[in-house]
């Protein structure tokens, strides 16, 4: 378990140090974030918005690790989520250079989970939030 | 005219999904409609089968039901990825294909007697799986996970994952119990899967 925390704290830590463009940041600030990313739903068999996580749109160049971008309803930019299967981290792979969505976040969240079309296999989300917890929270509806 | 739904969809398609048995030679009775639940909780962390097993007559038609998430319902056979034959021999293969809304259902009516281990896409590594009897515990699904192994024809098959193994409850605990829930409670923060 600290083997796979260690994992996923790099995974923050590498991606919070990448330098982004000012513009490309700028474009992604409203969905859809455009260029190379596509919504997720029309990628694999998942609903448009997902709850917890919101609109999800992926370069599919960066799967499984992402970033996705998430949306809100109102198509703000929520957060960024790298996906991190367990098969990686107890091989001890590495991610660097992930790209962020933001130049500034909230807070993180690493949660587990069990798989889900794209992604089928056990992995954690580390997901850096953009938003408050409260206003996170609010995706959950 | 409205498109038909993904939910009329999957009615019709499950309703059209028979499986193929041998004639037992006597009139299959109708069965009740037995409902298996494909759940979650809220973060995707824990996913389950409920019942996880099940002991049914043959002829009797089972609902595969979507709570939360997105699940599919796909037997162990070969024709679905190259998984191990885990259903009576000659019984016909199901795969729902992914089942995204909450309601959404997949109906498979099982004819030939024997032991049906079933598994979800997505989740079948995290062990979300489940196992039918039908009448008689027997087949292919009755023998050792790894029975096949060595055999002809076998040679790209893959191996159950160590989760669904332990997952699965034992033929015998089916036919004593004829319903089995699972062992699952929703994950909470701090805990590990």
């Amino acid at each position: 378990m600290k083997r796979l925390a260690h994992t996923a704290l790099a995974v923050v830590l590498g991606a919070g140090m990448l330098v982004v463009s000012a513009e490309s940041l700028a474009a992604q600030q409203k969905a859809p974030p455009g260029g190379v990313y596509k919504e997720v739903s029309t990628l694999v068999p998942l609903p448009s918005f997902l709850p917890g996580l919101g609109t999800l749109y992926v370069d599919p160049a960066t799967l499984p690790a992402g970033p996705f971008l998430a949306y809100d309803r109102q198509g703000s930019l929520v957060s960024s989520i790298y996906m991190i299967p367990l098969t990686d981290m107890n091989a001890r792979k590495g991610f660097t250079g992930l790209k962020v969505g933001h130049e500034r976040a909230d807070h993180v969240d690493i949660v587990y989970n069990a798989g889900h079309p794209g992604v089928a296999e056990p992995h954690y989300h580390v997901i850096v939030w953009y938003v408050s917890p409260d206003r996170a929270a609010t995706l959950a509806k | 005219m409205r498109d038909p739904s993904r939910r009329d969809f999957i009615r019709v398609g499950g309703l059209a999904l028979v499986g193929v048995g041998f004639a037992s030679g006597r009139p299959a009775r109708a069965a009740a409609l037995e409902v298996i639940e494909m759940r979650s909780d809220p973060l995707g962390a824990r996913v389950w089968f409920d019942p996880i097993g099940l002991f049914v007559q043959p002829g009797a038609t089972v609902r595969f039901v979507v709570r939360e998430n997105v699940h599919t319902t796909t037997a162990y056979h070969p024709k679905n990825d190259h998984h191990p034959l885990r259903i009576p021999e000659g019984a016909a293969p199901w795969d729902s294909g992914y089942l995204v809304k909450p309601g959404d259902h997949f109906d498979v009516t099982l004819t030939a007697p024997g032991v049906y281990d079933y598994y979800c896409v997505p989740h079948e590594a995290a062990g979300m799986v489940g196992r039918i009897i039908v009448g008689r515990p027997a087949g292919p699904g009755a023998q050792p996970f790894d029975y096949w192994m060595g055999r002809p024809g076998t040679e790209r098959w893959k191996h159950v994952p160590d989760a669904a193994r332990r997952n699965l409850p034992s033929v015998s605990r089916i036919v004593a119990e004829r319903r089995v829930r699972p062992r699952t409670q929703p994950l909470r923060q701090g805990d590990h899967p």
